[in-house]
């Protein structure tokens, strides 16, 4: 590498890192209101302590499908829309919060469907009634055989279910407030109050009494009741003056109440501070979304290079590649640190998971070629296996708990990341036989060198995944035999990956006895991007087997589309060189067509 | 690479009947899997996976037509395949080591799903907290003839399903009963009778008054087959009447014949073992605040009077007992945490997948390692080439 080269990757890998260091910069104060305290109190949720934080953005990720919104002329972060709900509903309820899509499901409240996607709790109330009957009679319906309607007033009705237990977490919505049940949690009526406060709780805020286990968080109707019984806990007092501060944002009472309850949970539960702060830092740090953001950079950058200014613009965008690398490895090491658990747990994290590991053998691959095609090829799949993971954040919590199946990690950490190693290095050999076919269909000149070095890549990635794939399907088989007696059971997911592995072995075995050359190498390469998306994904929609962990029904057109122009790809692939151009020689399909003269 | 003359012996040993053979393994796995939906994993299993020819039923009538091979035969196919390439074409070198080893592994990972497609056999032993359990139970259906004579002590003859298909007449060794079988099915659904429901064909016991229907066999892996079959005892020439059996019915039944009481009852398949297993206590914890099983754990007593072995083992997730050539599984729970299902496996060829995918692990790491080395080599000449060239 030039000197200029070597100068402009290491700063734009600078630049890069130091955009993605910027979103770590605390929120500044609301109003006033210490609302970034509050939201890194720890509750728990889903079977596990975390900051406020990642319960709010989850729900409202879940409700609006985004982390924030504009009001009012500004924007609400998770930390003060979560405030709101649950002490301030009359402004909760005011604010633009559901997305509603569908048609039918707007038509049924009168709205005609325009660009406004997004109703407060408020416009709905009206409508509440014929919402949840509709979802009843949804519910009734096996999930496959819903209609879109019926399945979009379910997820409707359950997203105000969620709303309405937020609401009904701290205090009974329409009752005098905490500050009222904590004076005198013996008064008439107090009792009932409880018993709903303690069954509408979508969290636990209150930390258990010194002495108790550390799993025995409380919900505050519980913690009431608690203390009815005359067993005062600490921390209903703080939490009940940030309620009273909060309803009528008196800054300086609000500060000192979470100043207070920080005191008295952190105090008990010192452990939990580290893990709350570290878990609110990834939070906001959202490194696979800026992980996502360089990769599109380095995607730009490298595609500029073939145009203009190689020598400076090719390592650019390898250092951005670089960053791109380096903030994702750093969310993949969070998560791990966070969960203590080994990175892929779920769909979520195989996408994650995927993409990185493309990304560092795309990195191996430029050090070695040294010719933008492995940045263009990582990058490609960087982002797009981030962008799939951003589409599987629906159900809410990404660090959700194992179920005892599952709970192994000496197995999640061996079969399920060698296999997902498998997978990237196929979809890997997959995207650099689609930049071989653009390049072929549309550079205006292809030299050999460069062709020769592409169908190097793909043999050597394709070998790579073999043994990946081999390997982790069959530890896979030795787990299935350690829990269940069967080695292999014809699980979907295990066929699966078979299908893989047997892909994989029929490219090399096609290349060995030279039946396939580079064209045909290249095609059957991009033809493993469909056998791999399927086995990732698409048996998950049968809805049999053991894998049904991972179910979902919505990606069912995402994966037809990406199997679409993947067999378009390889009728690319196969066509000859330019073949609309008449003047293409007829036999040339891999042929250098001469330079502009 | 030598290739032999014999155009037999080529075709045998050639790559494109490898490929051919890869590719249509790829195409029954696919349809395996697909099938699953409709037939359910075993079914799907046995008719793409374990059957030498795949058939098509065609729909409305009785025609099956043969419309590819089966994984049975395109397994076997690539091991000769495989040992006739190896023997014949790929020399015993060194530099050929990896790919001798990786095939050697994949002919045992073969072998291996021919011995559990044969021999594996899976059965359940359900065990309630304080109760000990000499069997396990498969999922087919026996008939239990009973004789419950004796207070202490039990003889039980059992009639396998197979042999109540067949209908007709079963006599009962040693003793005077014989059972004439009217009727069998393989699943059957059992409601109680209403006024205008037809008369179910019991003439004595409990079925006078249920009505049953026949119903297909269960193909979703969590359903079972409720067999359930009418039959009529005879002995000293008297008939007892026509009693409906099934697992649905709770209820015993018996009859008496010259002072001895015999019970009748449909039953799970029991082989029963030269050892007992006790459950001492079950455990199942869930995350706080959720529903989600966090762990399950039967700590059992085993008691073997042939060995004098008397020890408590802990059966928890992936944590089984092996023991006598069975394997004990912690599978599943019920009755409120009091009741523990253990999943039992017999599979003689259990270690066989072990040692093949270490085998193989090993031979591609060879392998790809030579390449590796080779392809470096070949670089780093191309790139001295050019230095040369440029100088």
């Amino acid at each position: 590498m030039s000197k200029i080269g070597k100068y402009s990757a290491w700063i734009a890998g600078g630049l890069a890192l130091f955009g993605a260091l910027l979103m770590l910069r605390a929120p500044g104060r609301v109003r006033g209101l210490d609302v970034d305290g509050f939201s890194r109190l720890p509750v728990l949720e889903g079977g596990r302590l975390k900051p406020l934080d990642s319960v709010a953005r989850n729900a409202l990720l879940a409700i609006r499908g985004q982390q924030e919104f504009r009001w009012q002329d500004h924007t609400v972060l998770p930390g003060e829309w979560i405030l709101d709900v649950l002490f301030r509903p009359q402004v909760a309820d005011q604010q633009p919060i559901f997305v509603i899509n569908d048609p039918d499901v707007l038509g049924m409240m009168g709205i005609r469907q325009s660009k406004e996607r997004y109703f407060s709790f408020q416009q709905i109330v009206p409508y509440i009634d014929a919402v949840q009957r509709e979802s009843q009679a949804a519910q009734a319906i096996e999930a496959k055989q819903r209609t879109r309607f019926q399945g979009a007033v379910l997820n409707l009705f359950e997203r105000l279910y969620l709303y309405h237990r937020l609401k009904n977490t701290m205090q009974l919505e329409q009752s005098p407030g905490l500050a009222v049940e904590v004076a005198a949690p013996g008064a008439p009526g107090a009792a009932q109050r409880q018993a709903s406060l303690a069954e509408l709780a979508y969290f636990r805020a209150i930390p258990p009494l010194p002495g108790q286990k550390a799993e025995a968080w409380t919900s505050s109707g519980e913690a009431l009741r608690a203390a009815a019984m005359g067993a005062a806990n600490a921390g209903l007092e703080p939490m009940a003056r940030i309620a009273t501060a909060w309803s009528v944002q008196d800054a300086p009472s609000f500060n000192r109440g979470v100043k207070d309850l920080q005191i008295v949970t952190f105090g008990a539960w010192p452990e939990a501070q580290t893990q709350v702060d570290h878990e609110t830092t990834f939070n906001r740090a959202q490194p696979f979304y800026v992980g996502m953001v360089i990769y599109v950079l380095a995607m730009l950058t490298v595609f500029a290079s073939w145009l203009w200014k190689p020598a400076v613009l090719r390592p650019a965008a390898f250092g951005f590649l670089c960053a791109g690398a380096i903030v994702q490895t750093a969310g993949l090491v969070s998560r791990i640190v966070l969960q203590g658990r080994p990175p892929v747990t779920n769909l979520y994290s195989s996408a994650v998971f995927v993409g990185w590991g493309a990304v560092l053998l795309g990195i191996v691959l430029e050090r070695m070629y040294r010719n933008g095609f492995g940045t263009a090829v990582a990058s490609a799949s960087g982002f797009a296996s981030l962008l799939v993971a951003h589409h599987l954040t629906g159900d809410g919590d990404t660090m959700e708990m194992m179920r005892a199946v599952l709970d192994s990690n000496f197995w999640l950490a061996t079969h399920v990341t060698t296999i997902t190693i498998g997978y990237s290095g196929t979809f890997l050999a997959g995207a650099i036989a689609i930049a071989w076919t653009l390049r072929k269909q549309f550079a205006p000149r292809i030299d050999p060198e460069t062709s020769r070095s592409l169908s190097g890549m793909v043999y050597g990635i394709v070998a790579f995944s073999l043994f990946f794939s081999f390997v982790g399907t069959v530890l896979g088989g030795i787990w299935a035999d350690q829990s269940w007696g069967r080695f292999w059971g014809w699980d979907p997911k295990e066929n699966g990956a078979l299908l893989i592995v047997l892909w994989n072995a029929i490219i090399l075995h096609a290349r060995w006895g030279g039946f396939a050359r580079e064209r045909g190498v290249m095609t059957m390469a991009i033809f493993g991007n469909v056998i791999t998306s399927l086995s990732w994904f698409g048996v998950n929609m049968l809805g049999v087997g053991l894998h049904s962990y991972g179910f979902m029904d919505k990606a069912f057109w995402a994966l037809s589309g990406f199997i679409a122009v993947q067999f378009l790809f390889m009728a690319l692939a196969m066509a000859p060189r330019q073949f609309w151009k008449r003047k293409a020689s007829r036999d040339g399909a891999d042929r250098a067509t001469p330079a502009r003269a | 690479m030598p290739v032999p003359k014999n155009p037999i012996l080529r075709a045998i040993t050639s790559l494109q009947l490898t490929i051919i053979c890869l590719a249509a393994l790829m195409v029954l796995v696919t349809a395996a899997t697909l099938a699953q939906v409709d037939m359910g994993t075993m079914g799907a299993v046995n008719a793409f996976m374990r059957s030498f020819v795949v058939f098509w039923d065609v729909p409305g009538t009785q025609w099956m037509i043969p419309v590819f091979p089966g994984g049975a035969l395109v397994g076997m196919v690539l091991v000769v395949n495989l040992v006739a390439a190896q023997g014949a074409r790929m020399e015993l070198s060194w530099s050929k080591a990896g790919l001798w080893i990786v095939h050697l592994g994949l002919i045992l990972f073969v072998a291996g799903e021919f011995v559990s497609s044969a021999f594996q056999v899976e059965s359940q032993m359900a065990i309630e907290n304080g109760q000990t359990v000499n069997f396990v139970e498969g999922r087919d259906a026996e008939l239990a003839v009973i004789d419950v004579t004796d207070p202490q002590w039990d003889q039980v003859y059992a009639i396998r399903s197979g042999t109540l298909r067949g209908q007709g007449t079963v006599a009962i060794p040693g003793t005077p009963v014989t059972l004439k079988v009217h009727q069998f099915a393989q699943n059957a659904r059992l409601r109680n009778r209403m006024p205008n429901d037809p008369p179910s064909g019991a003439t004595a016991g409990v079925g006078t008054s249920v009505a049953w229907s026949e119903v297909p066999p269960a193909t979703a892996d969590s359903d079972q087959d409720q067999s359930a079959a009418l039959v009529e005892p005879i002995a000293g020439g008297r008939s007892y009447g026509t009693w409906l059996v099934s697992q649905a019915l709770g209820a015993s039944q018996s009859f008496t014949h010259e002072g001895k009481t015999y019970q009748l009852g449909m039953r799970h398949r029991r082989q029963y073992l030269p050892y007992s297993v006790t459950l001492k206590k079950f455990s199942h914890d869930s995350y706080a605040g959720t529903d989600i099983p966090k762990n399950f754990s039967s700590l059992v007593h085993l008691d073997n009077p042939t060995t004098g072995e008397r020890r408590d083992v802990l059966i928890y997730m992936n944590q089984p007992l092996r023991y006598d050539g069975k394997a004990f599984y912690q599978a599943s729970f019920g009755k409120g945490d009091t009741l523990s299902i253990l999943q039992v496996v017999e599979n003689p060829g259990w270690l066989l997948p072990y040692v093949s995918c270490v085998l193989v692990t090993v031979g591609l790491l060879i392998h790809f390692g030579i390449s590796m080395r080779r392809s470096a080599r070949k670089r780093e000449a191309a790139r001295l080439a050019q230095a040369a060239q440029g100088a």
